[in-house]
């Protein structure tokens, strides 16, 4: 398992918080972990939380027909990017 | 109006020159572009597919395009085949519908996870481009049109059927109450954050096009960009479909929402907060409807007016409150909440009784899922809950354990196993010791206090 990044640990931390997650640690996700799936089996009611908090930090608004979107939701690691790419403010 | 006594019903009740969806999704089916589909060509596609449907009784209907949903559901009603309508796409679900139900045919238009072998039919593989058609397919009154599966928390998914003229009496009730007494005279476009699979979704996206005049986009968008682009290509005045998760998250994003004369929202109680906040946010009025999957639509509030609920006019209660009636229903069916009520048509909620819990649309009960922890072995002593609701938008049950030799991770691959996913504890957490009085019982204040400490 390959450390966090700092923005990374950030991510971790409102995903931990949005879908509470409590029995799990934000330091714990791993980046290249699966977020849907066998992952952390994430739904897509939580898809739509994780895109609600990061809109409200981050100014940030998803789009399921944006091909990028669904390659942003693979992994802890690439939402991460998504976010820090597509961030304006 | 007695319709089951009647022979044959019709597919549809609209004019042949009316529109009846957008589809703005490449189909092959139709050719290359996105288009405005009338009901007379809609009506040609649907008798040319019938013609080519493999020979059986039951179609599992997978089709995750709307459009092609709705066209696949109609060609199999004209073919006399019962359209089965799982849960989910899963292949364990696939498997035990073909178990159930070996006289039947997979109706899909691209699924990458179809199980084999098993008869197969894709929509995009196909033309249905000719001639529109006028005539209207008439549809026996008695013909078992689908089974809507509802899953139990845990074990086997129960089936409700739906005869041919439930739905037709249904929609007609549904265009009368949800859309109110001009529903055959203006033309409303309706986008659904929905899928057409499920009973809110197939009263709304897809039958009652049939029967009012609402033209239906084939969109299902999800995060609130998404809807907002979805809304903005349709025509006023537009009506959104919705829940009440999907809602908050528009609600809440900051994006700018186009304007919808109307919204309708179901499968979970809406709060006044965001039935206020929505009709703000959208300029238009929100019709909050109370049903069940056994029954479909059965009454209608304006949320952010106040808390009663209005039956819709062909239903009613039975003398104990606890079932409810309608002719056209194959029989009276429970009701799953306690209801108060001085005139029998008026009507507050009193909540569900403990044990039922409904997350994303989905029933399941908390006490099969106590069974099924306390059954696994491990598990020394457990218990599943649901907490008092918090910041996320729908609350999950909690588990707390006390197990021995047994790992988390052991825990949730049990649960995953026999639950639907939206069930799943969370969180799932291993404790020493439940915090139960010298008698055994684990009142529901000492547990939540529990909790409360284990959070904190």
């Amino acid at each position: 398992m390959s450390a966090q990044t700092a923005a990374q640990l950030e991510m971790a931390e409102l995903l931990v918080e949005a879908l509470n997650l409590e029995d799990i640690a934000a330091s714990e996700i791993a980046p290249d972990e699966s977020l849907f799936g066998d992952g952390l089996g994430l739904d897509s009611i939580d898809a739509l939380e994780i895109a609600l908090a990061i809109s409200q930090k981050y100014g940030v608004q998803m789009q399921a027909d944006d091909e990028r979107t669904r390659k942003a939701f693979a992994t802890l690691a690439s939402l991460t990017e998504f976010v820090q790419n597509n961030n304006g403010k | 109006m007695r319709t089951a006594e009647l022979e044959y019903l019709p597919l549809l009740e609209r004019r042949g020159d009316d529109c009846v969806a957008r589809v703005s999704t490449l189909l092959p089916a139709l050719g290359v572009q996105p288009v405005a589909v009338r009901v007379d060509e809609f009506i040609g596609q649907v008798k040319r597919l019938a013609a080519h449907l493999p020979e059986a009784g039951y179609t599992i209907n997978l089709c995750d395009n709307r459009y092609l949903f709705t066209l696949g559901f109609c060609a199999a009603l004209v073919r006399g085949q019962t359209n089965l309508l799982p849960q989910n796409r899963a292949p364990a679900t696939q498997a035990l519908l073909r178990e159930q139900y070996p006289d039947s045919y997979v109706l899909h238009d691209g699924l990458d996870n179809l199980i084999a072998p098993c008869p197969a039919f894709n929509l995009n593989q196909i033309d249905l481009r000719g001639e529109p058609e006028c005539d209207v397919p008439q549809i026996p009154a008695s013909q078992l049109a689908a089974i809507a599966f509802t899953s139990g928390s845990t074990g086997q998914p129960k089936g409700n059927p739906k005869p041919w003229h439930t739905f037709v009496t249904s929609s007609r009730m549904n265009a009368q109450e949800m859309l109110g007494s001009d529903y055959r005279d203006t033309l409303r476009f309706a986008l659904a954050t929905v899928p057409a699979q499920h009973m809110w979704g197939l009263e709304t996206s897809l039958l009652l096009p049939l029967f009012a005049r609402l033209c239906i986009s084939d969109q299902r968008p999800l995060f609130p960009m998404d809807v907002a682009n979805a809304l903005q290509q349709l025509p006023a005045p537009r009506l959104l479909i919705s829940t009440p998760v999907h809602l908050r998250a528009l609600v809440s994003s900051g994006v700018d929402m186009p304007e919808a004369a109307q919204l309708l929202c179901a499968t979970a109680p809406l709060s006044t907060e965001l039935a206020r906040a929505t009709e703000d946010c959208f300029g238009g009025d929100l019709i909050e409807v109370y049903g069940c999957s056994e029954v479909g639509s059965m009454a209608r509030r304006r949320t952010a007016q106040g808390d009663v609920w209005q039956l819709f006019e062909g239903l009613e209660f039975a003398e104990e409150l606890t079932v409810i009636r309608g002719s056209h229903l194959p029989q009276q069916q429970p009701v799953q909440d306690r209801i108060e009520t001085r005139d029998g048509r008026a009507f507050r909620l009193l909540g569900r009784g403990d044990d039922m819990i409904e997350i994303a649309g989905k029933r399941g009960s908390v006490q099969e899922m106590n069974k099924l922890l306390l059954a696994t072995p491990g598990v020394v002593d457990g218990v599943v809950f649901m907490p008092e609701p918090g910041q996320q938008a729908i609350t999950r049950p909690v588990a707390l354990v006390v197990g021995k030799d047994i790992t988390k991770q052991q825990l949730s691959a049990r649960f995953a196993e026999h639950l639907d996913p939206v069930f799943m504890p969370r969180p799932l957490l291993l404790v020493d010791a439940l915090p139960r009085e010298d008698n055994g019982k684990l009142p529901r204040t000492k547990l939540l206090a529990f909790y409360q400490q284990l959070r904190s």
